[in-house]
């Protein structure tokens, strides 16, 4: 994996000059926009750290909390309609989001899935026009539901913070390798914050708790001290 | 995580201070005192808008301005306004189109600078929950009393100020984007009291920025 560099602190409407991105050709994540007057900057239009990946890549790393479904991102949602062959999931973005009885694995007109309102789901977003309402599915381009679907009843919904998802969904991150080693669990992470955990006993989610609340509070680096003194 | 504006103290110009995440449910929220008055500001969204507020290009910015006691009244509708027009121009409201952005302002303590001491915090509140802005904008009030002297403190007798001026600011190329007057004063006095507040603004920023900072830094 690239590293990815921190280029100091901005404020919205702050200009970022000095883009070193190849050929000119730049890829703006959440937090930027393009200048309209020069061509070869940026301006901030949320406060945090401005982050580079080479060759091209620029976002900001900022302390957002509302998500912003995404093309393309798996999310954990609560049903809280269901109207025929349509589910209303509760993603956590400023609408619910779409999701068709028919866009699960072996699910035809005849035979649906059993399906209830305040059941769980983990799903994909196939689309996520800001015009229009984010449409969930829970297969793959295969027609498989792979680790989609609905998740078991016997689970325990938490809220954690956007950048909190982002830290345990990193590969490298040893927090979650750490706990499986004192006790087992599942658990499914969505990017929008809401995080489906089911252990043996109670006392291991809450467990599982209590670190995500500490974590909350740490940098990346302490993060990974604290896990190699568990070790 | 609180913020404490010592260096920027003078003789002259109000403290500031600040504490994030004030209100735990909220996207963002703060506390936030300028001199002595305090404003607690929360900001929700981009939520979903009701069917009657539902814009269809952009989102609707709704404020509600809560007094220390009792039901808001019509200072408070101004007070409401104000914010709300400064809050459509500052959010990049066009990339949320059909939604609703709430902010919410608890009034807890009033010396004078109530209006900039609330514009600041809404400010710091927006940063807060990261929502996307086109610029920051910071507020600064100036008080002039009887014998034609301006000065940022109010005096502590309310008999000796005859106007109040508020400005507000963006950090991009430091124009005005809005301003707020109440009382008599003459056009030169305007003219020195911008002056006079564009100056103080560049302080605002600063503390804004170092306060963002100290609590970014994890």
């Amino acid at each position: 994996m690239v590293a990815s560099t921190d280029l100091g602190f901005f404020l919205p409407g702050e200009v970022i000059k000095d883009i070193e991105s190849k050929d000119k050709y730049t890829i703006i994540g959440p937090g930027l926009r393009r200048n309209e007057e020069d061509p070869n900057s940026l301006v901030a239009t949320q406060a945090g750290r401005l982050t580079f990946r080479a060759p091209n890549t620029y976002w900001i790393e900022s302390r957002r909390n509302r998500y912003i479904p995404k093309k393309g991102d798996l999310v954990v949602g609560v049903v809280t309609k269901k109207s025929g062959d349509i589910l209303k999931v509760d993603i956590g973005c400023a609408e619910f989001a779409w999701l068709s009885l028919l866009a699960f694995e072996g699910s035809t007109k005849k035979m649906k899935p059993n399906v209830n309102v305040g059941d769980l789901i983990y799903a994909k977003l196939l689309n996520a026009h800001k015009e229009m309402e984010p449409e969930l599915v829970c297969v793959d381009q295969y027609y498989k539901s792979g680790r989609l679907g609905v998740l078991p009843n016997e689970g325990v919904l938490i809220n954690i913070t956007l950048r909190l998802t982002h830290t345990l969904l990193n590969a490298e991150n040893p927090l979650l390798r750490t706990m499986a080693k004192k006790f087992p669990y599942e658990i499914v992470i969505g990017v929008n914050g809401k995080v489906w955990i089911k252990a043996n006993q109670a006392k291991d989610v809450l467990t599982l708790c209590k670190a995500f609340e500490a974590a909350e509070l740490e940098s990346e680096k302490s993060i990974i001290e604290a896990c190699r003194q568990h070790k | 995580m609180d913020v404490h504006s010592k260096e920027f103290i003078s003789s002259n110009t109000p403290e500031l201070k600040c504490e994030f995440g004030a209100l735990s449910r909220s996207d963002g929220s703060v506390l936030f005192s300028e001199g002595e008055s305090v404003i607690m500001a929360s900001i929700y969204g981009p939520v979903e808008a009701t069917f009657n507020k539902i814009v269809i290009d952009k989102a609707s910015v709704d404020c509600y301005y809560r007094p220390k006691a009792g039901v808001p009244g019509v200072q408070d509708r101004l007070r409401e306004s104000v914010i709300r027009n400064i809050c459509e121009i500052a959010v990049a409201i066009s990339l949320y189109p059909r939604t609703a952005v709430l902010v919410n302002v608890q009034e807890m303590q009033n010396r004078g600078q109530l209006i900039s001491c609330a514009i600041n915090a809404v400010s710091l509140a927006c940063l807060d929950s990261g929502i996307d802005m086109k610029f920051v904008f910071g507020a600064v009030s100036c008080f002039l009393s009887n014998n034609g002297e301006l000065s940022c403190i109010p005096s502590i007798n309310e008999d000796t100020v005859k106007a109040m001026l508020v400005f507000v600011f963006n950090n991009t190329t430091g124009g005005i984007i809005a301003s707020h007057t109440e009382g008599c004063f003459s056009i030169e006095q305007y003219k020195i009291a911008l002056e006079m507040c564009r100056k103080e603004s560049r302080n605002v920023f600063k503390f804004i920025k170092t306060s963002l900072l100290a609590a970014d830094k994890l």
